[in-house]
């Protein structure tokens, strides 16, 4: 279905033509991009790319009066973010793009949308001051971390998840209206995400955002911290061969190999409740090896050579002291913990890899490199509880996964999970990415298979392994299993959306 | 007055209160009830006093789950016991209820753990307004409690909502909270408590936030010295003592260590704190002169709730307080206006760095004799201020009694917004109406 004559001439008029598009190519070029998920996606009826919160609220005003859903679209990462069905037209918010605040001594930024990390990141380091990048890459949106994606990053053991530090935000509701909440419709700033009473920051975002089913976030405020490790550091090298190097003695790097999980979990914990370190994490070793070779053949050659077995658990320690006096106490600690609990330090040659890349811990300016393989990849799981219950988690994936890493469905990497604690260990959020050939057909298949099985086994142990999205099939699948969530999702989105045209799945 | 004993009692309560259309309101602490908001003269009473399970304590995951008759009186020898702590708010009552506080976003002694401000408040079972039984955040499942093997401290969800924040600072308006689980911290081996003491409170907030950009303390508030005598005196005679003793403003800082060398950690913080406070022009001192063992005394106080026979905040007869959010930099500006309110008695200020130091919650209390004119007095005088500080930049995040009308008037939007759904989850508008814009 195109748009109306009547309905592009008003959107055109919200935004110019310059900001618009319904040309075949530039939609079709807006499709999703992932054959291998099982829905149907459609080229949208119109592009459009508004320059301020104003003009979004138009749009969605015209969306409501001529019946066209919309949906709001920034990095493009997840398949959420195109359209799914006819009569559908991307918001576009890339222009706006301004960072409008640090806010140095109230430790927070304002941004828009189209804020990147490799915009913000460097401005706010540069204060000594950062915040939990999600580990997308630079280019991927702040606020959609922040509001939308599970934002979950490599740092959040010493800090927490991003929708921990979302303050005030402005949205436009499904029906076009300007809605800011927390502190800032006080007049009192955007420091606050909470109240007056209950507030609305519940419909802001829960484990996850709801994709522009309850409203389109034009701005945002985020908390920041004190910078763990030095805010100046060196790099060497061009992109993708650069090397990102604290020098500084108040920072380490440590890498341990486990033979267990139970094992790596008793090593979260008795760091969490130390309280040192400022990152701890089970990274996966299939990405890991990935990152570290500069080739397929590289990779290969590494992958059988070693590398497989030396990292088929490891704990990756970030220490980011404030003395040297207490670098050297926390890693007295480290050494104590990784002895009691059975790990086995990397070599020199692959944990040197990490002082020079220290950019993991930061905004991962490498993560395109895990693509290199050319094949189909996939994270599972995505949930979180007690470190001690992902932990579970994880290791259940050893039951059932060899039913398809044996018949070539998947890649061999049983262990391609991490596991990244948050808060010293109150938390941990588990991911499972699996990779595949693209041109095997039986691995195709295998994709959905395999999700579906990963789904069941949590479900029949009870796990909490993953979270629920948006109002979509999949919640109302799961919904009665999850205190029948999809009933009030349901009642929440027909009555902020009662013509059904914000992102609707169902 | 309802008694209920588990949540199928709850849901019945609730079901019936919709046929017969009668109002509800739920208390689950034991008197006094300073802000009114578990009063409400046309609704009955649901007390929770007979829900008061302690549900689990589990040490290796750092997590307590308990119903809301649970009081800070019962569960802190508990916890003790098991080795944990809760982060908790300055000299609650020995009988108020654990779950009520965290629920309405009281403030906690400890900023460094608080990452968000409905912490230590993790996940909760509510019933709705409509009758029904919901669980957030892991909790929600797969399956039921009984069911789950998760642990059920993930605060966040189930999808796209974060169902927890209904109720925070809903004062029982959105549903009726059965049982809640709540973050605990590992109890220190070793501590260290120190004084801060400064003419200005602008020096020492600004102190605060030096501190806990590095989260050197664990404990950290600034109290006024009336507060700090209201607080930590034993009667009249050691308060003139500390009144006439102190400095105008006294800043609490705790240093711990844990178990794996504790001392170690002690030493190491205990000369970021020194430094800080020398840069600052400030001296962290372990000992104050005013009273003698006064350092241990407020030590076991802020690890304790008040269990003295007469809540500190009512030895004089009568307390009527506000209590607001800022950012660090607005905090000045609205210390000095509470500190030239004019009005009967002694008006004691407190604050409290919250999230990790990114907000202070500053709490104004004025002790006075609770004599019917006084009282008028004094409500009159902190309405007044209200406005003043409102304009000043103070934020009303949970307000009672008429500070709703001016938190909730200066946008019209968001307040139908959070109508709507309140009309989701309590159609009927029977619990607690007349409180917060509902």
């Amino acid at each position: 279905m195109a748009l109306s004559c009547d309905a592009y001439r008003e959107l055109a008029a919200i935004v110019g033509e310059r900001y618009i598009s319904s040309k075949q190519h530039i939609l079709a070029g807006n499709r999703v991009k992932t054959p291998e998920i099982p829905f149907e996606y459609h080229s949208p009826d119109a592009i459009l790319l508004p320059g301020s919160t104003e003009e979004v609220a138009a749009i969605v005003k015209v969306c409501n009066k001529y019946g066209i859903s919309f949906i709001p679209f920034v990095s493009g990462v997840l398949p959420d973010a195109y359209a799914n069905r006819e009569g559908t037209v991307l918001i576009h918010l890339k222009r706006m793009n301004r960072i409008l605040e640090i806010n140095e001594e109230d430790r927070y930024a304002v941004i828009e949308p189209g804020v990147r990390h490799v915009q913000l990141y460097p401005e706010v380091r540069k204060r000594g001051l950062s915040y939990t990048a999600a580990s997308v890459g630079p280019g991927g949106s702040v606020l959609a971390n922040f509001t939308s994606t599970s934002g979950d990053h490599h740092t959040q053991y010493g800090t927490s998840r991003a929708n921990r530090y979302l303050l005030s935000v402005e949205m436009v509701t499904p029906e076009g209206e300007i809605l800011r909440t927390g502190s800032l419709p006080s007049g009192c700033g955007w420091f606050c995400p909470d109240g007056p009473g209950p507030g609305l920051r519940s419909i802001v975002r829960g484990y996850f955002g709801s994709h522009g089913q309850l409203g389109i976030i034009t701005k945002a405020a985020i908390g920041l911290e004190a910078c763990k490790g030095p805010a100046e550091y060196r790099t060497e090298g061009i992109s993708p061969h650069h090397r990102v190097i604290f020098d500084s003695d108040l920072s380490r790097v440590y890498v341990f190999n486990y033979d267990n999980i139970q094992k790596v979990c008793d090593a979260m914990l008795a760091l969490g409740e130390a309280e040192v370190c400022s990152t701890v994490q089970k990274y996966f070793y299939l990405p890991l090896t990935l990152l570290m070779t500069d080739s397929a053949n590289d990779f290969w050659k590494k992958w059988t050579g070693g590398y497989k077995e030396a990292m088929s658990m490891p704990l990756v320690v970030h220490i980011a002291a404030q003395s040297l006096r207490e670098r050297e106490y926390e890693e007295k600690i480290l050494f104590d913990v990784v002895r009691e609990t059975g790990g086995v330090r990397l070599p020199e040659e692959l944990e040197n890899w990490w002082s020079e890349h220290m950019d993991f811990f930061m905004v991962v300016s490498r993560l395109q490199s895990v693509l290199r393989l050319g094949g189909g990849w996939m994270p599972l799981k995505l949930g979180a509880d007690s470190v001690q219950h992902v932990c579970d988690v994880g290791q259940s994936i050893g039951e059932y996964i060899y039913e398809f890493t044996e018949t070539g469905k998947i890649f061999d990497a049983p262990e391609n999970y991490q596991i990244i604690p948050m808060e010293y260990g109150h938390f941990a959020h588990i991911e499972l990415l699996f990779m595949w050939d693209r041109t095997n057909p039986a691995a195709m298949k295998g994709v959905g298979e395999f999700r579906a099985r990963s789904r069941q086994e949590d479900l029949r142990r009870h796990f909490h392994a993953e979270d629920l999205g948006c109002l979509n099939p999949t919640m109302e699948e799961l919904g009665p299993l999850y205190s029948n969530c999809h009933i009030w999702m349901r009642k929440i989105k027909e009555s902020f959306d009662p013509n059904d045209v914000a992102n609707p799945m169902l | 007055m309802h008694y209920p004993e588990n949540t199928r009692q709850v849901e019945a309560i609730i079901q019936n209160a919709r046929k017969i259309k009668t109002p509800l309101v739920a208390r689950s602490s034991r008197g006094p009830h300073l802000h009114g908001a578990s009063e409400n003269p046309i609704a009955e009473t649901v007390d929770f006093s007979c829900m008061n399970r302690i549900i689990k304590i589990d040490r290796r995951s750092r997590y307590v789950r308990v119903e809301p008759g649970v009081t800070f009186g019962e569960l802190i020898p508990l916890l003790k016991d098991a080795g944990m702590r809760l982060n908790m708010p300055l000299l609650p009552r020995a009988g108020k209820s654990v779950v009520a506080s965290a629920l309405e976003r009281e403030a906690v002694l400890i900023p460094k753990y608080q990452y968000d401000y409905t912490d230590p408040l993790l996940t909760v079972e509510a019933v709705f307004g409509t009758g029904d039984v919901f669980r957030t955040g892991s909790a929600a499942g797969p399956g039921s409690p009984e069911e789950t093997r998760a642990d059920m401290v993930l605060p966040w969800g189930p999808g796209c909502v974060d169902y927890l924040r209904f109720f925070t600072g809903a004062q029982g308006t959105m549903g009726f909270v059965t049982w809640a689980t709540l973050k605990t911290e590992v109890l220190p081996s070793l501590s260290k408590l120190y004084f801060v003491q400064a003419a200005s409170a602008e020096k020492l907030t600004c102190l605060a936030n030096t501190l806990l950009r590095r989260r050197i303390p664990d404990e950290c508030v600034i109290l006024s010295r009336v507060s700090f005598a209201a607080a930590f005196a034993e009667d009249a005679a050691e308060e003139d003592k500390l009144l006439s003793t102190l400095a105008p403003w006294v800043m609490l800082c705790r240093i711990c260590g844990f178990e794996r060398y504790p001392e170690e950690r002690l030493s190491i913080y205990e000369g970021y704190l020194k430094e800080v406070c020398a840069e600052a022009g400030l001296e962290a001192v372990p000992e104050v002169s005013a009273l003698p063992g006064l350092a241990d005394k407020v030590e076991t106080k802020i690890t304790d709730c008040d269990r003295r026979k007469t809540y500190w905040k009512l030895r004089r007869g009568g307390v009527r307080e506000i209590d607001m959010l800022c950012p660090p930099s607005r905090a000045p500006r609205l210390i000095t206006l509470l500190e030239n309110l004019s009005c009967p008695g002694a008006v004691g200020i407190t604050v409290q760095p919250q999230v990790l130091g990114r907000a202070f919650r500053i709490e104004c209390s004025v002790f006075f004799s609770g004599d019917p004119t006084e009282t008028e007095q004094v409500e009159k005088a902190l309405e007044d201020v209200s406005r003043q500080l409102f304009e000043a930049g103070a934020y009303f995040d949970r307000p009672y009694g008429k500070l709703s009308k001016i938190a909730f008037e200066s946008d019209p939007v968001s307040t139908e917004a959070i109508r709507k759904l309140k009309r989701i989850f309590d159609p009927d508008g029977i619990l607690n109406p007349g409180k917060l814009c509902f």
